[in-house]
């Protein structure tokens, strides 16, 4: 059953997604952008728990998040809060989320970073983008 | 390497609380401890590496990069300066120069951030006030789409919750109520307890004009779900206010296409009430970029200098003058970035567009931007390695007193250098 499961593609949720800023990650970037510290800080998602059991995926594993203007792999979160958050997540701004987030359609000329359409899927064994992967 | 700590207290660049408060420790010519400033800060002023400037990713003399940058723009028919929010005034000052000189776009990154509130406070068109009139008199403090602990993590300890002030004497838990409105929970709407209130993205607005309807009596109706009663509360609370701050964060602004809907509650409110808007301004002198290029031209950012047929400069201003359109249409034909880093900061199917025109970096750090520019000009980070001044997040002007001197240019001398050539 595992054997045959591999060739099955993994399903596709939608998610909308708000950046936000972590005083730890920027502590991390200003000592190293190249930095596993940075990375590990940097490239995460975050979903409430009933999404993330809805969705079949597993907190720790790395999941593929698409948009309409790129891709990033990255590792899965939950956050430990009281307040439901379902059908959000959350990123940190980094060079992760903005891989992923769209110009906006208005004309106020700021980027879709607190309202992000996007898609979630298992990444089977896919590691996380590497930050030299972004800039290429 | 000499050292110029001559002040007990020396000045953070990490973010635009500038806090003046620092007290730094040497070992031998290195910085070692940096007291008081926080995780951020201590990382901003101890993390200090020498690195080489570079010309087509291979290492040079600064000299030679410099050369190389004044080749690249004086050819340059359409050129782009952006950044400068790391940077000081004078640097500031001398990069509208240098756009005037070779009729270049410049911008920063309150062209996607908070320009729109500061262009407003600027033009006193937003009631404001200084951070020292927040620990003094505030009693209500809303942080209104801001996370003041991640963002200015030292804010709340040194100037609007905890700290007593004059007329503020009986501590945070008597004396001070804080609010937050956000869209998600975070570190510093914990701190407000049962006043934390959550609501959809977007719908900053709707929440406004609910709360003007209760202002004046009306019941408030909002399309989202939130209990009637805890609007009115929010509302009288509001209303109360002796002192009323709201912190506006990036939640806030990026709500917003325009600040309309801002100004208008704001007016609203103060009808009933004292309340000054503080736009939470990221790097540590945008604001400072703001004010000059404002007081050059009377626009904040998005900005083209372009010579008119008598020789005299015009002055362009709009959307199509910001990094970003500029980027995305494929506009100009050498950039100059100054102190930022757009891979870390702006959405890459932009970002990417450098690729494709020649890319000089002047940063003291290493960047992800660098990877891909043609010229990278190392410069002293300002404020620890070289001095200046700079324009706190309310808009009060603080000298950067060097800590150490590297021997490296300042961005300031680096543009001056630059002009020369050209």
């Amino acid at each position: 059953m595992d054997d045959f499961g591999k060739y099955l593609s993994k399903p596709e949720h939608e998610i909308r997604i708000i950046t936000y800023r972590d005083v730890f990650q920027s502590s991390a970037a200003e000592k190293s952008k190249f930095s596993d510290e940075y990375k590990n800080l940097s490239a995460i998602i975050q979903l409430d728990k009933k999404d993330i059991k809805k969705m079949g995926l597993k907190i720790g594993h790395n999941v593929i998040v698409k948009s309409t203007v790129g891709e990033v792999t990255v590792q899965l979160k939950v956050i430990e809060s009281d307040i439901p958050h379902q059908g959000f997540a959350y990123m940190p701004n980094s060079p992760w989320s903005n891989a992923i987030v769209p110009l906006s359609d208005d004309r106020s000329g700021v980027p879709e970073y607190k309202m992000l359409h996007a898609t979630i899927k298992d990444a089977k064994n896919e590691s996380i983008t590497l930050i030299e992967e972004l800039i290429a | 390497m000499v050292i110029f700590l001559r002040n007990k207290y020396s000045v953070c660049p990490g973010c635009s609380l500038l806090c003046d408060d620092i007290e730094i420790e040497m070992k031998g010519t290195e910085i070692d401890k940096a007291n008081n400033a926080c995780i951020k800060g201590v990382s901003r002023i101890k993390d200090t590496k020498k690195l080489e400037s570079k010309i087509d990713g291979n290492e040079v003399n600064q000299d030679e990069a410099i050369f190389k940058a004044a080749e690249l723009l004086q050819n340059a028919n359409n050129p782009l300066i952006f950044g400068l929010d790391n940077s000081t005034t004078e640097a500031q000052l001398e990069a509208i120069k240098l756009a005037k000189l070779i009729s270049a776009t410049i911008d920063d990154n309150s062209s996607f951030c908070q320009g729109p509130i500061v262009n407003a406070i600027l033009k006193n068109e937003l009631k404001t006030c200084t951070l020292d009139d927040v620990r003094d008199y505030a009693d209500v403090l809303v942080f209104w789409g801001a996370d003041p602990s991640n963002s200015h993590p030292r804010l709340n300890s040194k100037y609007a919750y905890y700290p007593r002030g004059k007329e503020r004497q009986r501590g945070w838990d008597e004396d001070r109520t804080a609010i937050a409105i956000d869209v998600r929970e975070s570190s510093s709407s914990v701190l407000c307890k049962d006043n934390f209130y959550q609501i959809p993205p977007r719908s900053d607005g709707e929440l406004m004009t609910a709360l003007s309807s209760a202002f004046s009596g009306k019941m408030p109706k909002v399309s989202f779900d939130i209990e009637t009663q805890r609007i009115l509360k929010l509302s009288n609370i509001l209303k109360k206010a002796k002192y009323g701050v709201i912190f506006a964060g990036l939640g806030l602004t990026y709500s917003q296409t325009g600040i309309e809907t801002i100004k208008n509650f704001l007016t609203e409110l103060n009808t009933y009430s004292n309340f000054h808007l503080i736009p939470m301004v990221g790097h540590y002198n945008m604001r400072g970029f703001n004010q000059a290029l404002y007081n050059e031209t009377g626009y904040v950012n998005r900005v083209k200098f372009v010579k008119n047929e008598s020789g005299n400069l015009d002055i362009k201003h709009g959307l199509q003058y910001s990094v970003l359109e500029q980027l995305n249409n494929k506009e100009p034909d050498t950039v100059l970035i100054i102190g930022t880093d757009p891979f870390t900061s702006m959405p890459h199917s932009v970002a990417k567009k450098l690729k494709e025109v020649p890319t000089i970096i002047i940063d003291p750090c290493e960047t992800l931007t660098e990877k891909i520019a043609d010229v990278v000009i190392r410069s002293a980070k300002s404020g620890i390695e070289c001095g200046g001044n700079a324009i706190r997040i309310d808009g009060t002007c603080v000298e950067l007193v060097p800590i150490i001197n590297s021997g490296c240019l300042c961005d300031e001398h680096i543009i001056c250098k630059i002009m020369e050539e050209i």
